[in-house]
């Protein structure tokens, strides 16, 4: 028997799962994070998970992980001292940014501090033209006056940034070579390896990110593979990245600032194999944690891919899956605004006082507390009955901070509560889904995270999404989401051009060259180059606009070919297009990816086979649809019976979440243990 | 009625504006309308009340709040059809804040019923007029400023009137990207008008006219209590506008605010007549900066609808510079606004300082012509460029930002260069030029710049070049920036500030365009030490300031305490007698 692993780094909890690949079994494991070195968990939650299920190390032969150091370390500021060389001219930009401030009102807010700070960012003499040509040669006497600078300065990264380098990156290179032969443990980003595209401020903060995170990353890589030596398992890690895909250790050293939503594109790849393997392409993610909550929108099994995001105020452009985060979740505080009105967010008790309900010394009464109250969650087995949770302090914070409206009840309080949380929640799907040209009615919303399954079917009847599908358990659903990405990387080059001047030909040399990069990158990770698979797009828009589309091409490059779906990507993401107006081709790209051989997947679960066996109790729940408490069913997730229909109203409850099926509603469990709800009208709705 | 489904619907609303501006920049072609966001899209109530607004800058704030009226003004209520839009720019109908700035209107029915309208605004490039660009600020009339749309029926019935449409294509020197705007922002229309009638559909007509009652009401109830828990009295507040747009004199702008209870009123009497130039304040204009103000001062998290307007008023007497009367021009009113923006804060500084900042640069734009030699033909290149803006009780201002009423992103020097023939030599911040104070006023930028090839036309104004940002507290003042034309030989040839008429930049030639820096809030001498030797590093401050401005002594790089705490003593003592009121 061989076995894959996969391991989730989350906030609270190490996940792991073993993945018996010829039965397609799936075994979990949980540990306590460890947050100053979450390579000391991942080691203790491997060699448990090896012992408890009796699997030699020679039968593990794949190990996946999704990790947090990249996001944390930008989030505590605790990245590498680094270091600027840059463009006579162009010390500032970095601070510069867009010039634009982030909040239009708020008189007191501040850019976010740049992270390379001014006296550590060099100008040197060099220029290259918009077309390539050198206006000025680089000054290598003064760049290596500059670098010695930095370097006694104690850099331990040095970005380099010039202008218009994706078109000629030969001064960039020439910094490149002046680094390896003097200074080869400075760890070194280079804009036109890193991202080599237009517009200067994103590729330069891209740059600078995967600068800043470099040194960490590598150290923490390189503690990551002794520990997984040290245990004799004779794999190498892979690392899973924002696009969704895993690279080898060697390449997430490389760009690891590609990793930095590492942990949120676990649990959407997961959330896609185990949709599929239910027999559904077209899903809505839902990942409802405690201060957030994360939503993709994923088409025929593929996730929906953003060009650039922001993290923590700073920029990264590359493709990445186009998750959308917003700030509300189970520990969203509510409260009354000046105006009278209930507001939820964007403060979170966090875990520490927590929701009221935790009897922390939190007051103030959170979306937690108003599931409490309504008899939603089961106060005696929160987190399995980790957390004893106490519904007389979640009915004194909701009265005291909620119940201020004459003839406002308890009841009326706590869901007007989770009203509020729902209409953010819908409107975020509402953004990533109608706004952008997909009809929520015809994908199924999948719900997971520690308040998702609570608040699924309640968001997708708001947005007249037919169905929700809960997946086993949280923690196996993002474990498992490193264990069948396939292996991913992108490489893009800017190249602005008449689409109409084009040649079949003239594209091909550009593409040639990404694809020995992408071979040469394949190669460099220890990866089987024959197996690359390789796609190409190109970003294109009419000429005069400053906005580009992703159209994706084939083998050759033929202009009327390019234009005819570019007007129809147009037409369908915004509505018009203009079929009589010159586009013109802005980044070509080619995405390199070796599939993973999809395995089969079992979770064992003990089923019974009657619904009555899985009755845990009956108790008082609150509906909106039915104005009052009534008499609920409460069954007990792991053993509910394949196939057999759950009438609504239900909770269902396990160890790490509990799910809400609301009156007239279906719900089924399924083979691999998903629950399926269907969405019927809500009984007694006009 | 349930209130909770009033906050639903709240948001629903205010997510249809969204996507209406959303769809709005995205399909929009010019980069003024892409880049720099120059639109604002809302929902409005059947009686023409504002309910929801997506402002993206705040120069658009109540940009549209008159439409409805200004239609039924000229079109009887009985004449409107679903599928109608109407096209309007008339500052003087108060249709638009200037002409560049073009509305549609749509009224929204289902089933034959009035449900509300939806609108939006966006600045185009080109309308015609003396000069490329429509925003000279020494016109003098509003008919040198371009073309002028009172509010007419653009599409009937799903169709557009395409003699209309041509009307204004040919009345552009840019009619290509004019019709690609125009289609933007027919089609943001059009997304809005199904939002609402899908909002409408689901909860009902009576569900929803009630809750958008409600809205206002409760945006009004916010406002006002925001109101209440600020000091009563009578603050006064004045500045000056470099210039009145045809000659160097500068403009008195002048504001007294009212507060008594949960209400305000800002009244601008004392404020100069209406200037000959182009930088009279139409009142969409005034409004839209008032409104700016006092959503950032009172609570920024208040949502710009027609019941935040209630508890406020505005007066300024008819033919000043704030409330002009027909022709004058007000292409170039953005720059006063800017300054009226400051005058209220430094008013509103006497009564919460902790929630205002110390002048800001107004912003400096630059509009660049000629030929291009790669293709022959012909350019217009608009930038923006941001400076400090003013610091504040408890911290220094930002450098190089965008500020106030607007918040216009720079064009990427990379994709500049690859459309046009100009070459950016620099881009930098400038060292020195934040107004001292105990909290330092934001730094300026300046942008150095070549043409390539042939000879080019540049134009443009600067806010805050001959008049400082001004400090507050005893802050000093911002430099002040301008336009300098250099030589091959790096001579500088000529000096233009504040209004620049076409200069020629000569191949070969440079310029070099310094924006201004943000005022400074409290003595210098009260500066932390610590953050003159964290700017000093920075190279944001230089040595020698760091000791005449913030009487900071430094002995080989370090801060010698004694030595300051004495050298600051004695200056002191020295200008205790001229210590200054904001």
């Amino acid at each position: 028997m061989t076995y894959r692993i996969g391991v989730d780094v989350g906030g609270t909890f190490t996940d792991l799962v073993a993945l018996e690949e010829k039965s397609g079994r799936v075994h979990l494991v949980k540990r306590p994070t460890t947050p100053h070195d979450q390579s000391e968990g991942v080691a203790e939650g491997l060699a448990s998970l090896l012992a408890l299920q009796g699997i030699p190390e020679t039968a593990v032969v794949y190990l996946g992980h999704g990790t947090t150091v990249c996001i944390n370390s930008v989030l505590e500021r605790k990245g590498a001292r680094t270091g600027l060389i840059t463009t006579w001219g162009m010390r500032d930009l970095l601070e510069l940014r867009r010039q634009i401030r982030q909040d239009l009102y708020d008189l007191q807010a501040d850019k976010p501090e740049p992270l390379v700070p001014r006296h550590l960012r060099f100008e040197v003499p060099e220029r290259t033209l918009f077309d390539g040509t050198v206006l000025q040669p680089l000054s290598l006497e003064d760049t290596r006056d500059a670098v010695e600078r930095l370097v006694r300065d104690g850099i331990s990264a040095l970005a380099v940034f010039f202008l218009h380098s994706y078109v000629n990156p030969s001064h960039e290179r020439a910094v490149r070579d002046l680094m390896a032969r003097h200074y080869p443990n400075v760890y070194l980003s280079i804009s036109s390896e890193v991202l080599p595209e237009f517009r200067e401020f994103e590729r330069l903060s891209t740059t600078v990110l995967n600068a800043y995170v470099g040194p960490v990353m590598e150290r923490y890589l390189t503690r990551l593979e002794e520990r997984v030596q040290g245990l004799n398992l004779h794999v190498r890690p892979y690392i899973l990245q924002s696009n969704g895909g895993v690279a080898t250790v060697s390449q997430a050293k490389e760009r690891p600032v590609f990793t930095m939503a590492s942990g949120p594109t676990a649990g959407v790849a997961g959330a896609v194999f185990v949709a599929q393997e239910a027999g559904y392409d077209r899903i809505i993610t839902f990942d409802m944690g405690g201060t957030s909550t994360d939503v993709c929108l994923v088409e025929k099994g593929t996730p929906m891919v953003a060009a650039q995001k922001e993290y923590h105020g700073y920029p990264v452009k590359g493709a990445m899956l186009d998750v959308h985060s917003v700030g509300a979740g189970g520990g969203s505080r509510a409260w009354v605004d000046t105006g009278g009105f209930l507001r939820v967010g964007p403060e979170s008790a966090g875990a520490v006082p927590g929701p009221a309900c935790y009897g922390r010394g939190g007051s103030a009464p959170t979306v937690t507390d108003a599931n409490v109250i309504l008899g939603r969650l089961n106060p005696a087995y929160f987190l399995g009955g980790a957390i004893r949770l106490d519904p007389a302090l979640a009915r004194e914070a909701v009265e005291k901070a909620l119940c201020r409206r004459p003839g406002l009840s308890l009841a009326d309080a706590a869901v007007g509560v989770l009203t509020v949380v729902n209409a953010h929640m819908a409107s975020a799907i509402r953004l990533i889904s109608v706004e952008r040209g997909h009809d929520p009615r015809q994908f199924t919303l999948v719900a997971y995270g520690g308040a998702g399954p609570m608040h699924a079917v309640a968001v997708a009847r708001q947005l007249q999404i037919p169905r929700v599908l809960v997946p086993p358990s949280p923690g196996v659903l993002c474990a498992l989401g490193v264990v069948v990405a396939d292996v991913k990387a992108e490489f893009s080059r800017t190249w602005i051009r008449k689409t109409d001047s084009v040649g079949p030909m003239d594209a091909a040399e550009i593409f040639e060259d990404l694809e020995t990069q992408a071979k040469e990158w394949a190669a460099r990770g220890g990866l089987p180059v024959d197996e690359l698979r390789l796609s190409r797009s190109a970003d294109m828009r009419y000429v005069r606009q400053n906005h580009e589309l992703t159209v994706s091409l084939g083998s050759r490059v033929a202009p009327g070919d390019l234009n005819r779906k570019f007007h129809r990507l147009h037409q369908r993401v915004f509505g018009h297009s203009s079929p009589a107006e010159a586009t013109e081709l802005v980044t070509l790209r080619l995405a390199a990816r070796i599939p993973i051989p999809r395995p089969k997947l079992e979770i064992p679960r003990e089923a019974t086979a009657r619904l009555a066996d899985a009755l845990k109790a009956t108790r008082q729940v609150y509906f909106q649809e039915t104005g009052d408490f009534v008499d609920c069913p409460v069954y007990d997730r792991s053993k509910l019976p394949t196939d057999m229909p759950i009438g609504g109203p239900a909770i269902v409850e396990q160890l790490d979440c509990t799910t809400v099926i609301e009156p007239g509603q279906r719900a089924m469990a399924d083979r691999l243990g998903n629950l399926v709800i269907t969405l019927g009208e809500p009984a007694g709705a006009t | 009625m349930d209130l909770f489904t009033v906050e639903v619907l709240q948001k629903l609303l205010l997510g249809a504006a969204e996507e209406m501006g959303i769809t709005l920049i995205r399909t929009a072609y010019s980069p003024n309308i892409k880049e720099r966001r120059d639109a604002s899209a809302a929902v409005f109530d059947p009686d023409g009340q504002v309910i929801a607004q997506a402002a993206h800058i705040p120069m658009h704030l109540s940009s549209m709040m008159e439409l409805p009226r200004v239609l039924l003004d000229a079109y009887p209520r009985a004449s409107w059809r679903p599928g109608d839009m109407f096209i309007a720019n008339d500052p003087y109908v108060g249709a638009g804040s200037h002409l560049n700035d073009i509305a549609i209107l749509a009224p929204v029915f289902v089933d034959g019923r009035l449900i509300g309208f939806v609108a939006n605004t966006a600045h185009h490039a080109d309308v015609g007029g003396r000069v490329p660009g429509s925003e000279s600020g020494d016109s003098t009339s509003i008919f040198q400023d371009g073309v002028r749309l009172p509010v007419a029926r653009i599409v009937s019935r799903g169709h557009v009137d395409d003699g209309l449409l041509r009307t204004i294509l040919l009345n552009s020197r840019t009619p290509e990207e004019r019709i690609g705007d125009l289609n933007a922002q027919l089609a943001a229309n059009r997304a809005g008008a199904q939002r609402l009638q899908a909002i409408c559909r689901q909860y009902g007509p009576d569900l929803l006219r009630q809750s958008m009652r409600e809205i206002l009401d409760y945006t009004e109830r916010r406002t006002r209590q925001g109101i209440g828990k600020m000091p009563d009295g009578i603050f006064e507040g004045e500045g000056f506008c470099d210039d009145d747009g045809l000659s160097a004199r500068p403009v008195r702008l002048r504001v007294a605010v009212h507060v008594r209870g949960d209400e305000i009123v800002l009244d601008f009497s004392g404020s100069d007549p209406q200037v000959p130039g182009a930088k009279n304040v139409p009142t969409v204009s005034l409004l839209a900066t008032v409104y700016y103000v006092l959503k950032a001062v009172i609570d920024p998290d208040i949502p710009p609808n027609a019941g935040y307007y209630r508890a406020i008023t505005v007066r300024a007497p008819s033919g000043s510079v704030l409330n002009p009367v027909p022709p004058a021009a007000v292409a170039a009113r953005f720059t006063t606004c800017q300054k009226v923006a400051d005058v209220i804060l430094s008013a509103f500084a006497r009564s919460v300082p902790e929630r205002v900042v110390a002048h800001c640069h107004g912003g400096t734009l630059a509009i660049y012509s000629g030929v291009n030699p790669r293709n022959g033909e012909f350019f217009v290149d608009y930038e923006v460029y941001a400076g400090g803006s003013g610091a504040r009780a408890t911290k220094d201002g930002m450098d190089g930002i965008a500020n106030h009423t607007t918040n216009t992103s720079n064009l990427p020097i990379e994709a500049l260069e690859s459309e046009f023939p100009l070459l950016v030599d620099r881009y930098e911040l400038v060292p020195d030029s934040g107004g001292p104070g105990k909290f330092r006023g934001g730094l300026s930028i300046v942008r150095e710049v070549r043409g390539l090839g042939r000879d080019l036309t540049v134009g443009g104004w600067g806010c805050d070049h001959r008049i400082p940002a001004r400090g507050l507290f005893g802050g000093g003042e911002g430099v002040p920036g301008g336009f300098h034309l250099v030589g091959a030989d790096g001579e500088v040839r000529q000096t233009v500030r504040s209004t620049v008429p076409a200069v020629s930049l000569r191949a070969g030639d440079w310029l070099r365009i310094c924006t201004s820096g943000g005022g400074g809030f409290g003595d210098p001498l009260e500066r932390d030490p610590a953050l003159v030797s964290r700017d000093l590093l920075a190279g944001k401050i230089s040595p020698p300031a760091a000791e005449s401005i913030y009487g900071v002594v430094l002995r080989a790089g370090e801060i010698d305490i004694d030595a300051t705490e004495r050298l600051r003593a004695r200056r002191r003592e020295l200008c205790s007698a001229s210590k200054r009121e904001p």
